[in-house]
């Protein structure tokens, strides 16, 4: 199914799908657009619950069944839709939410669940989310990297898997950890200044001269990246949560996830496309209730923290909240009093960018099946791009090929599409 | 045609080592012929690279480093006629040829893949050396081929070629298509599920006839031995139906262009040679793996010779005769098939001899162009009249950045041994290196399963030329010999000449001795004099010059 697809996104394309961009440098020397000026830019806040949340202890509670587990369900602020106890915050602010009950993407994998579930698509080789999205709406004048992604240290073997794909090392997610600067963001200590500035003259009057009777292009993208950098040194404050009210990181939680939330803000703010926060330790193989328990308890209130702070900067409109796992959790319950992997249905949530507050499609009464308004993984990497404005139909413009941004054989969600 | 044999005829030199027909042309010339032939008048004035592009390019491009101050020195004054053929000659023998081949084809090979679970896979030591013994023997690429397609894991020798296997997880849909695209050419992932809807030529029966070749292939893990090895079934059979058109149809294993070959009937108990059973690698007595590694590298084999010369000519040249190197179809012709053919014929008549094939490369007048534009319009790439300018690889520029530091060639003189049976020993120079190479290499790799595209810098990527604390370091007085000899060198020219020679692999200008002698005239405070001079290296070493290979 087509969307219309505003004007100004399809220049925006254009303007970088020259061989420029084919050179891992935005079109610079182009003239911008007015348009591409003004038009405010949409981001997208992916919360990625690494493991696989339960959708029974989260969006969709099922209790006193054989397959619900011991925790009750609770009203919200939307008359008759009920979640689990284990989110009370979220609650109180799902009319602000749209809440998928009924994916089927197919896979319990971690591995496949991660490249997959981030790549809207089963073969190999294509962008996670954040790369795709720092890709289709970067713009000439960014100084930031257009994808961050935001974990702690000791990860799984499965965290890090999806990365730019056959976009290549440009659009890579820039990986901080633990909320810390990136490397090499500060001059050594053993370079002053000003022989940084004198080394730098050194560097550049080189390059003038290597121009002469060369073809410009690889000397100009090389180059360009120096420029870049510099003016990314001065931004390592924004790496610097303790310029944050203490009121600020007490509500977002004192715990990797809210300080990763919070620094999530500040850059999604200063103008980064895409951010994502892993929210680590969701795969409850062993005593389920417990672990959603602490898990959603760190999970709830940031998240919520989150919807009520955007919304209020106005930040809602334009920003693409998504949070989700790479899958569900069994039905079964099983000796340990865990669940295991389940992608047969499963749920996930998101709000902002125009996404309608709703509840979409259901399950069957103990939840071992989609019931109604079946959507794959795919499907949902169509409905993100698509809010995002990006038309997920069309093909990505590279040297060498063409390939579709979307799985062909998906289509955006249109019911919760305004 | 007539043209390029004519022009051939009267140039002719000697016939290269490999066994080749005197008559026949070298290919160097061959190459040069087919490449001129096409050019409109205007590109015959494109010039020859100077002897100290060459030098450096070649370097690069047959060990993987750049020269030492004091090899450029000697390359650049020596008055030896054909100079250049001998240089080609000496690289090649070195052992430092195979060190770098051996990562250039792993490179291409597993395109920086790693099993999901690391213990599952080859250690990437043992693979490189692998490698680097077929390089030094100068084995055949089809002999190769058929290692690498036939290894399961547990012979001595061939047993890290399993690598190829491991490294992609044994899974059989990302083996089919990177058994088409790396060793034929052809990228066959669109048309896995239907013929292919961009390219009439890629078919999807195509695909399942590659498919059924490695389908029953899986990953078997013998904890004792904690060996990996490639486990294989005896039966099972490639089914496909098309969702485009719906039609079903099954195929025994076939390759691209050629016949399907039924596996041989055989009795129920005459199957395996080990049956399958938990914690046991099994092994069917007809192995269509084993089968693979004999029919597919073939000269008959449609695409085989074609696709590794392509590979070859591009990572010399810059630039396929198909481009890119894995999608070549009816619609994506090489730019030159003529000269595609000739060179496929050439590989396969010198029996593969991939030494051979690099040095009618560099001998080359069109390896040899200068990239300075000539005059008038700009050629296309695919004109070949201008040497491109293509980015160090990230292991050429860990180790060429290490190689100005001057330590290995200090080490060199100190540590060589008293007489040696071989030059093997060489490759031990390097290894204290290994550690900071890596640094540098991690910075600057590629994505794992990506084949290298245009060159893509990035900003985190010049954030550790700028900041890394740990390149000031090794440009230290106290730890590179040559930053320490041209703090000792009173006269600012001789330093301006040491320095460019040393970092740029050639002479300065007139203009950039004036800007070092401003810098280090009057300077002699020493660590005023080091920070100045160790500015001069490093800002030489951020430049575009340095980063490329031109």
């Amino acid at each position: 199914m087509r969307f219309s697809v505003p004007q100004h996104t399809v220049s925006r394309r254009q303007l970088l799908s020259g061989t420029l961009g084919a050179l891992g440098v935005s079109a610079c020397g182009q003239p911008l657009l007015a348009e591409e000026l003004t038009q405010r830019r949409k981001k997208l806040l992916l919360l990625f619950q690494s493991g696989g949340a339960s959708q029974y202890e989260t969006w969709d509670p099922k209790p006193g069944t054989h397959t619900g587990g011991p925790f009750q369900s609770i009203p919200t602020s939307v008359p008759g839709v009920h979640i689990s106890e284990l989110l009370p915050h979220s609650a109180e602010i799902l009319d602000q939410l749209t809440v998928i009950r009924s994916i089927n993407s197919g896979i319990n994998d971690h591995f496949f669940g991660h490249y997959a579930i981030q790549a809207g698509h089963n073969l190999p080789g294509h962008p996670v989310l954040g790369s795709v999205v720092a890709q289709q709406l970067e713009q000439s004048r960014d100084i930031l990297p257009g994808y961050i992604s935001l974990r702690r240290d000791g990860p799984k073997a499965y965290t890090d898997v999806g990365d730019a794909g056959f976009l290549g090392a440009k659009y890579e997610g820039l990986r901080v950890i633990n909320a810390e600067p990136p490397e090499y963001l500060v001059r050594p200590e053993s370079v002053s200044a000003l022989l940084m500035q004198s080394r730098d003259q050194i560097r550049r009057r080189n390059d003038e001269r290597f121009l002469q009777g060369r073809r410009p292009a690889p000397i100009h993208a090389y180059r360009d990246t120096f420029d870049k950098a510099f003016a990314l040194m001065t931004q390592r404050d924004l790496f610097n949560l303790e310029q944050e009210s203490s009121r600020d990181r007490e509500r977002y939680g004192e715990h990797d996830f809210g300080r990763h939330c919070l620094l999530a803000r500040r850059l999604l703010e200063a103008g980064v496309s895409c951010v994502k926060v892993t929210h680590h330790d969701w795969d409850a193989h062993q005593e389920n209730f417990h672990w959603h328990e602490v898990r959603c308890g760190e999970f709830d209130r940031t998240f919520a923290t989150l919807v009520r702070d955007f919304s209020e900067r106005g930040l809602l409109e334009d920003t693409l909240i998504v949070a989700m796992g790479e899958m569900g959790r069994t039905p079964r319950i099983n000796q340990q009093g865990g669940r295991d992997h389940w992608g047969k249905a499963w749920s996930m949530a998101m709000a902002g960018c125009g996404i309608k507050p709703c509840i979409h499609g259901s399950t069957n009464e103990d939840g071992t099946e989609v019931a109604d308004g079946e959507v794959n993984h795919g499907d949902l990497f169509h409905t993100f791009l698509t809010a995002l404005g990006i038309d997920a139909n069309e093909n990505y413009q590279l040297s060498g090929q063409t390939s579709p941004i979307g799985d062909p054989a998906c289509a955006a969600i249109a019911e919760v599409l305004s | 045609m007539g043209f390029i044999l004519a022009a051939c005829a009267l140039t002719a030199g000697s016939a290269p080592p490999g066994g080749q027909d005197t008559a026949t042309p070298s290919l160097h010339l061959l190459i040069d012929a087919h490449i001129e032939a096409a050019w409109p008048e205007h590109l015959l004035t494109a010039t020859a690279s100077s002897d100290a592009e060459f030098l450096r390019r070649v370097s690069l491009d047959l060990t993987g480093i750049v020269p030492t101050a004091a090899e450029a020195h000697r390359f650049l004054e020596s008055e030896e006629a054909d100079k250049r053929r001998h240089l080609i000659d000496a690289l090649l023998a070195r052992p430092e040829h195979a060190w770098h081949l051996a990562r250039v084809l792993d490179d291409m090979l597993t395109e920086r893949r790693v099993n999901t679970i690391k213990s599952y896979d080859v250690p990437r030591d043992r693979w490189l050396e692998f490698l680097r013994r077929a390089v030094d023997a100068n084995r055949p690429w089809d002999r190769l081929v058929g290692d690498i397609l036939a290894s399961d894991g547990s012979d001595e020798m061939t047993g890290p070629a399993a690598k190829f296997y491991l490294s992609r997880d044994v899974k059989p849909a990302l083996l089919t298509r990177d058994i088409g695209r790396i060793f034929l050419g052809i990228d066959l992932q669109c048309a896995q599920c239907h013929d292919d809807p961009r390219f009439p030529d890629y078919r999807q029966a195509d695909y399942q006839g590659l498919f059924a070749f490695v389908h029953r292939m899986s990953h078997f893990h013998d904890a004792d031995r904690k060996a990996n090895l490639i486990a294989e079934k005896a039966e099972g059979d490639v089914t496909f139906t098309s969702v485009f058109t719906g039609d079903i149809d099954t195929t025994d294993p076939r390759l691209p262009g050629g016949l399907a070959i039924p596996d041989p009937q055989l009795k129920e108990e005459e199957r395996y040679q080990v049956k399958p059973e938990s914690k046991v690698q099994s092994i069917p007595t007809w192995s269509r793996r084993l089968l693979l590694s004999r029919e597919l590298p073939q000269r008959e084999t449609h695409g085989f010779s074609q696709n590794i010369v392509n590979r070859l000519w591009a990572t010399m040249l810059g630039h396929g005769l198909v481009a890119p190197v894995d999608l070549h179809h009816a619609a994506n012709p090489s730019s030159h098939p003529d000269l595609l053919q000739a060179l496929a014929r050439h590989f396969e008549n010198t029996n593969y001899n991939i030494r051979d094939f690099l040095r009618e490369l560099a001998l080359s007048k069109t390896y040899q162009r200068s990239s300075r534009l000539p005059a008038g319009p700009r050629p296309t790439a695919a004109r070949f009249a201008v040497a491109p300018l293509r980015p160090l690889s990230a292991a050429q520029l860990g180790w060429s950045i290490l190689q100005v530091t001057e330590r290995i060639a200090t080490n060199f003189q100190t540590d060589a041994p008293q007489s040696p049976p071989d030059d093997s020993w060489r490759l031990d120079i390097y290894e204290p290196f290994e550690p900071d190479v890596q640094l540098v290499v991690s910075a600057f790799q590629g994505l794992s399963g990506q084949a290298d595209g245009p060159f893509a810098p990035t900003a985190g990527q010049a954030l550790f030329f700028l900041n890394a604390p740990r390149l000031n370091q090794l440009f230290s007085r106290e730890w590179s010999p040559l930053v320490s000899r041209l703090v000792g060198t009173a006269d600012s020219t001789e330093v301006a000449s040491e320095l460019y020679l040393a970092v740029l692999t050639r002479p300065p200008s007139a203009d950039e001795v004036v800007e070092v002698c401003s810098l280090l005239d009057d300077v002699s405070e020493l660590s005023q004099r080091s920070e100045r001079v160790r500015n001069l290296v490093l800002g030489l070493l951020l430049s575009a010059e340095f980063r490329l290979n031109h």
